[in-house]
């Protein structure tokens, strides 16, 4: 029980619906809880609230009903002490790489001496040593994304939420980018819940899948994924264990797809 | 050895490839200057020829002018009436503008309200008001100047207001999330933001603010460009209304020559190309 970091507990959420006096319930009664250390991935078809869920767990979006608690603290404002990695890097244009990566430290007065390493050991660690000076408009979509890692990594944050983050990524630079995050999130024991619609992904991250319904989406399945680490994300058929971990995955999955709704 | 060999050539190329930059680079110039240049001369040979040159005067007549105005020191006290003018009153609708827009811009609930009159007040033509702005300032530099920063006021506010509102809801999240106050949301994200939109408010405002002026004078002043120029034209001294004109050309372009500088500074991010290193 100590070891919880992020409980959702009986979440639901109704979204007023552009011309019907009706809400629509786009998440109804989800609960699961993320331990430390522990990578969780949610995975659920387009349009099922996974993203909601990450919304509300930063401070975001305070759900219809149930609570999201961090470490037993209810969240009902921003919550300070996650990290979000958006689907789009969203750097500050205006701000060179090195300044980006250093804004979370000064937004929480880390000393000017102590910034500087911090800095750049997370430009280090994720690859970007030598671009400090660069504008975002300057990298590529891939060194971007890498330099949005950064910026959350840099102030160690409890949970770092990450959503859809390689989803406009060509597929080598995705499987580079997931190579490098398994080893970065082993390195650091980072507790991390990844949202994804990618089974493959989500099998060969996380130590456990949630497994989400279409509207209103219910949960389907929890299931722990224990193929050994490190794991390799350029092969993933090579992973022992990894086909049946895949199928008791797309088992839950596929009644979802095979309903045939329009997404 | 074989390093001052490979050397030599190279350092050659690179100095030939400067001098032919420098040399495009001077054509461009002389391509430029040339229509301007053009007209001139055809203003010069057909006044007198094609039109009279009391309608027209000639390039020549107004250098002359122009010489004469300066040399005597009878245009300074109008250039130094007009020139305080135009900075107060753009300095002022700038700066209205900018904590006009930013503010509406930051509160959705103020600008429900207060948009609507905004709006009513931008379709309103200011020229119309110059003979009230008289009544109601005085014949001195006080009507210009609020003529002059209503003008610029508009402009700038509603390129302000659009920056605003233009910022990414999801960029300001996560940087609250990242741990900023208001103040530090202000400073690093929608100060930044809307930067952009205030240079473009300030470079369209500067040819406003002269309008503004001008026409304040025009309706009524003791002293001024704009009262030069007009006194130029009723008295048939078509001279003297170009060398005015040349006047306030010459402020205008100095002026947007200083706001050309400050963009490049405040917003160096992005002339900046994506011209960057292709790597994942």
């Amino acid at each position: 029980m100590s070891d919880r970091v992020l409980a959702f507990d009986g979440i639901g959420q109704d979204f007023p619906a552009p011309g019907q006096r009706t809400n629509i319930r786009v998440l109804d009664g989800i609960s699961f809880a993320v331990d430390r250390g522990k990578f969780v991935a949610v995975i659920g078809p387009s349009g099922c609230g996974k993203s909601t869920l990450l919304q509300m767990a930063a401070g975001l979006l305070i759900p219809t009903r149930g609570a999201v608690h961090h470490r037993g603290r209810k969240v009902s404002a921003i919550n300070t002490e996650v990290g979000f990695v958006p689907q789009q890097a969203q750097l500050l244009p205006w701000k060179t790489l090195a300044e980006n990566v250093e804004l979370p430290l000064l937004l929480r007065s880390v000393a000017a001496g102590k910034r500087g390493e911090r800095v750049a050991n997370a430009l280090g660690a994720v690859g970007l040593k030598g671009f400090e000076r660069h504008y975002p408009s300057q990298l590529s979509g891939g060194m971007q994304k890498r330099g949005s890692i950064a910026r959350t990594l840099v102030y160690r944050p409890d949970v770092i939420l990450m959503d859809e983050p390689f989803g406009a990524l060509d597929a080598q630079t995705r499987m580079v980018m997931q190579s490098d995050l398994q080893s970065l999130s082993m390195e650091a024991g980072a507790t991390v819940v990844f949202v994804t619609h990618d089974i493959t992904e989500a099998v060969l991250l996380a130590d456990h899948v949630v497994v989400l319904s279409q509207r209103p989406s219910r949960i389907l399945a929890n299931i722990q994924i224990d193929l050994p680490r490190p794991r390799n994300m350029f092969e993933p058929f090579r992973n022992p264990g990894f086909e049946p971990a895949y199928d008791a995955v797309w088992t839950e999955f596929r009644s979802q797809i095979d309903t045939g709704r329009v997404h | 050895m074989t390093e001052m060999t490979y050397d030599a050539p190279e350092r050659n190329a690179t100095s030939r490839r400067r001098f032919a930059a420098n040399a495009a680079k001077l054509l461009q110039w002389l391509l430029k200057l040339l229509p301007g240049v053009a007209l001139l001369f055809f203003w010069q040979w057909a006044s007198g020829r094609l039109i009279k040159e009391i309608y027209v005067s000639k390039p020549t007549a107004i250098a002359q002018r122009l010489y004469e105005l300066f040399a005597s020191g009878e245009i300074y006290p109008h250039l130094w009436t007009t020139g305080q003018e135009l900075v107060l009153g753009y300095v002022i609708g700038v700066a209205g503008g900018v904590i006009g827009g930013y503010t509406l811009g930051r509160s959705p609930r103020l600008a429900r309200i207060f948009e609507p009159y905004v709006m009513a007040f931008y379709g309103v033509p200011k020229i119309a008001l110059a003979p009230l702005f008289i009544i109601w300032f005085g014949i001195g530099m006080g009507s210009k100047i609020a003529l002059a920063s209503i003008m610029v006021f508009f402009l700038v506010f509603y390129n302000v207001f659009a920056g605003v509102r233009s910022v990414d809801r999801e960029l300001v999240n996560l940087t609250l999330i990242m741990g900023a106050n208001q103040r530090q949301l202000t400073y690093h994200v929608f100060l930044p933001a809307a930067a952009p939109f205030v240079m473009l408010g300030m470079r369209l405002a500067i040819p406003y603010s002269v309008i503004g002026v001008i026409v304040g004078e025009f309706t009524s002043s003791a002293q001024g460009l704009g009262l030069f120029i007009h006194e130029a034209s009723s008295t048939y001294d078509p001279a003297g209304v170009f060398a005015g004109i040349v006047v306030l050309l010459a402020f205008v372009a100095s002026a947007n020559f200083l706001a050309s500088r400050l963009e490049g500074r405040l917003l160096r991010w992005r002339s900046l190309s994506g011209a960057g290193p292709i790597d994942i």
